[in-house]
């Protein structure tokens, strides 16, 4: 039992880490980058494909993938989404949707369609006291709660945090106030891509590296988002948490439940409390 | 809606008709008799291609009445057509209902299974309506694998074959059915824009909160909005559930919800002609890769050459619909309509 509790934190940790990593751009620019999960994705197989077939040192191959993901993410930005600026909520999704589709169609016809394991997974577990922690668990928990305690510190206490805040309110405002509007989204974009890549090494040690990837950021970031409120960071460590231990618990109890506990936990809070637990409501004016 | 030169209206009859001018009148009979006619000389393999274009009309027109002309977002277009399929199995196979009457119960279950998920929806807008509906598509598809009693779960369910007067429908006796459903469900559509109740989901697509102050009940033009999308969607679950004959979960999957979105999006949202286009777009470029992929496949190295099977449908739909997002916002329609007044025009530019 308290190693179910343990492991549904961890993996809360990690669910955590990945609506961090998405929400970033999002309380930057309010586009809903739902190409996030085949960025991940794409990351996940580059530092298999180095570590493996081409044979390098795993910290290169890691090295690499965080290269390659911090580079990724603004070209995304740069080719699709600027041309989007100023269009409705539904077809930036459309489209950002359908770019996780050409990018996670892109993998499987270079990767094919396989599920594959990291060389470098630790094996094993650790032992405190009587609980046992797989080790990637372990370092995905950690590094959740390290990116949990930056991104609360950045955009509270920083400048350009507080600039992307503004920028995520009102363009306009934000441009006659002097902020570099383009420069804050485009920083915010790197700095997503950073986090893609922790997610994407984390969860290919905890789970496999498989094309399924995509459907991380619809099937569990989304939910606890929400579930958190969509503006709260303390709110999306809280929602993770939650629906980690929720998870893990359903699964342990009732057999293959646990695919369908995030969506059930995220309708219940929508019905409540649409705006989340941390969340603030929405004030609406004709 | 731009009338040809020298037809102006002068009632008010004129002003709501659809199809105005007698030529109008007859290229929509030769458009339609076309449209049975084909299906009588068309090879094995487009025959199946037609009629599945014909079943996606339905549903994208389900969709369109949702979104198009509500405003509410669906990404869970293909678990509601699950429901219809799965209805339409059931009560055909199990307690022995005429195929005829289980058309209109798949659809009124299906129906009824959006009003469900719409009531959360009468609260929220926008990008939780999005979330609302995609949890709609995972739980209702998750439903469907673990009631294993009723659905068969993973293996699957068969379909009687459908019967028409004592005779099997064939392949082409079916396809024609289709364009029937097709031909009658664009009449119901292009009608539902000129009731009250449509007008009552235009104003609420165009702003929420001003058709609520001007007397719009939300509450019920949301639920109607959701039923009628969810009843096309279960109409077309019950012609692909005596098309394929087989029913199983995978085949409704969350990538067939975003196919009829991007259907709307290349057809042009709002607009019913639109999205037969869409339709016919999308499904032609994705029959394009059985021409397509033995090019590549002499082109590429065998190691990639053996993954486009999986991968280069995805990879086109998405490509043009991304495009069409970027470049044509309006679509194939808005498209069109700029041709049509561009011809009238000619010599001048306006």
């Amino acid at each position: 039992m308290g190693d179910v509790i343990v492991q549904g934190v961890c993996l809360g940790g990690i669910y955590a880490l990945l609506a961090l990593g998405f929400s970033i751009v999002f309380q930057a620019s309010l586009v809903m980058n739902l190409a996030y999960g085949a960025q991940i994705m794409v990351v996940a197989y580059t530092a298999w494909w180095f570590s493996s077939s081409v044979g390098a040192p795993s910290w290169a191959a890691i090295l690499i993938a965080f290269v390659a993901s911090t580079i990724l993410s603004p070209v995304i930005e740069w080719v699709f989404i600027r041309r989007l600026r100023g269009r409705d909520l539904l077809s930036v999704l459309i489209a950002t949707l359908m770019l996780g589709t050409l990018i996670r169609a892109l993998g499987i016809l270079v990767w094919g369609g396989q599920a594959y394991s990291y060389p470098f997974t630790p094996s094993g577990f650790y032992e405190i006291g009587p609980i046992k922690v797989l080790p990637a668990y372990l370092f995905a928990f950690i590094a959740a709660l390290l990116v949990f305690v930056v991104l609360f510190v950045f955009f509270r206490y920083t400048k350009v945090g507080l600039g992307m805040r503004i920028v995520a309110n009102n363009h306009v405002v934000a441009q006659s106030l002097g902020i570099k509007v383009r420069q804050l989204i485009q920083i915010s974009w790197v700095a997503s891509g950073l986090f893609a890549a922790f997610a994407a090494i984390l969860i290919g040690m905890t789970n496999m590296v498989t094309p399924e990837m995509e459907h991380l950021v619809l099937g569990k970031a989304m939910p606890v988002l929400l579930v958190g409120g969509l503006f709260s960071i303390p709110g999306t460590l809280v929602g993770g948490l939650l629906i980690g231990v929720a998870e893990t618990l359903g699964g342990h109890f009732f057999e293959g439940w646990e695919q369908l506990i995030p969506w059930l936990f995220m309708l219940v809070i929508l019905l409540i409390r649409p705006w989340g637990l941390l969340g603030k409501a929405l004030v609406r004016r004709i | 809606m731009e009338l040809p030169f020298g037809v102006y209206n002068t009632s008010f009859k004129q002003d709501l008709a659809v199809v105005r001018t007698k030529t109008q009148w007859v290229m929509l009979i030769l458009l339609v008799a076309l449209a049975f006619f084909l299906p009588a000389v068309m090879p094995r393999d487009w025959l199946s291609w037609y009629t599945t274009a014909g079943i996606f009309i339905v549903a994208a027109l389900g969709l369109h009445v949702l979104l198009g002309l509500g405003g509410q977002f669906s990404m869970c277009h293909s678990a509601l057509m699950a429901v219809g399929a799965y209805a339409a199995g059931m009560l055909a196979g199990s307690h022995g209902f005429p195929a005829w009457l289980t058309l209109p119960l798949a659809g009124i279950a299906a129906g009824i299974m959006g009003m469900a998920f719409a009531i959360p929806a009468v609260r929220i807008t926008g990008f939780y309506l999005v979330m609302v509906t995609m949890a709609a598509q995972f739980v209702i598809i998750w439903v469907i694998e673990n009631l294993r009693s009723w659905t068969g779960g993973n293996i699957g369910m068969s379909v009687n074959k459908l019967i028409f007067f004592g005779d099997e429908v064939g392949k082409v006796g079916f396809c024609w059915v289709v364009v029937a459903v097709v031909v009658v469900c664009v009449i119901l559509v292009k009608n539902i824009q000129r009731t009250n109740a449509g007008r009552r989901l235009l104003a609420m697509r165009d702003n929420e909160v001003a058709a609520e102050v001007m007397g719009i009940n939300l509450f019920r033009t949301k639920i109607l909005a959701f039923f009628i999308g969810c009843f096309f969607a279960g109409i077309a679950g019950w012609l692909w559930a005596y098309q394929v004959g087989y029913l199983n979960p995978a085949q409704f999957s969350f990538s067939l919800s975003m196919k009829f979105l991007g259907m709307l999006v290349v057809g042009g949202l709002g607009s019913t002609t639109g999205v037969v286009l869409g339709v016919f777009a999308i499904q032609l470029a994705e029959k394009s890769t059985d021409y397509v992929n033995p090019l590549l496949s002499d082109i590429l190295p065998s190691e990639i050459a053996k993954n486009l099977g999986p991968s280069m449908a995805l990879i086109i739909f998405a490509l043009v619909v991304i495009l069409f997002i970027i470049l044509e916002p309006r679509g194939i329609y808005g498209r069109v309509q700029r041709i049509r007044l561009w011809l009238a025009m000619h010599p001048f530019s306006f």
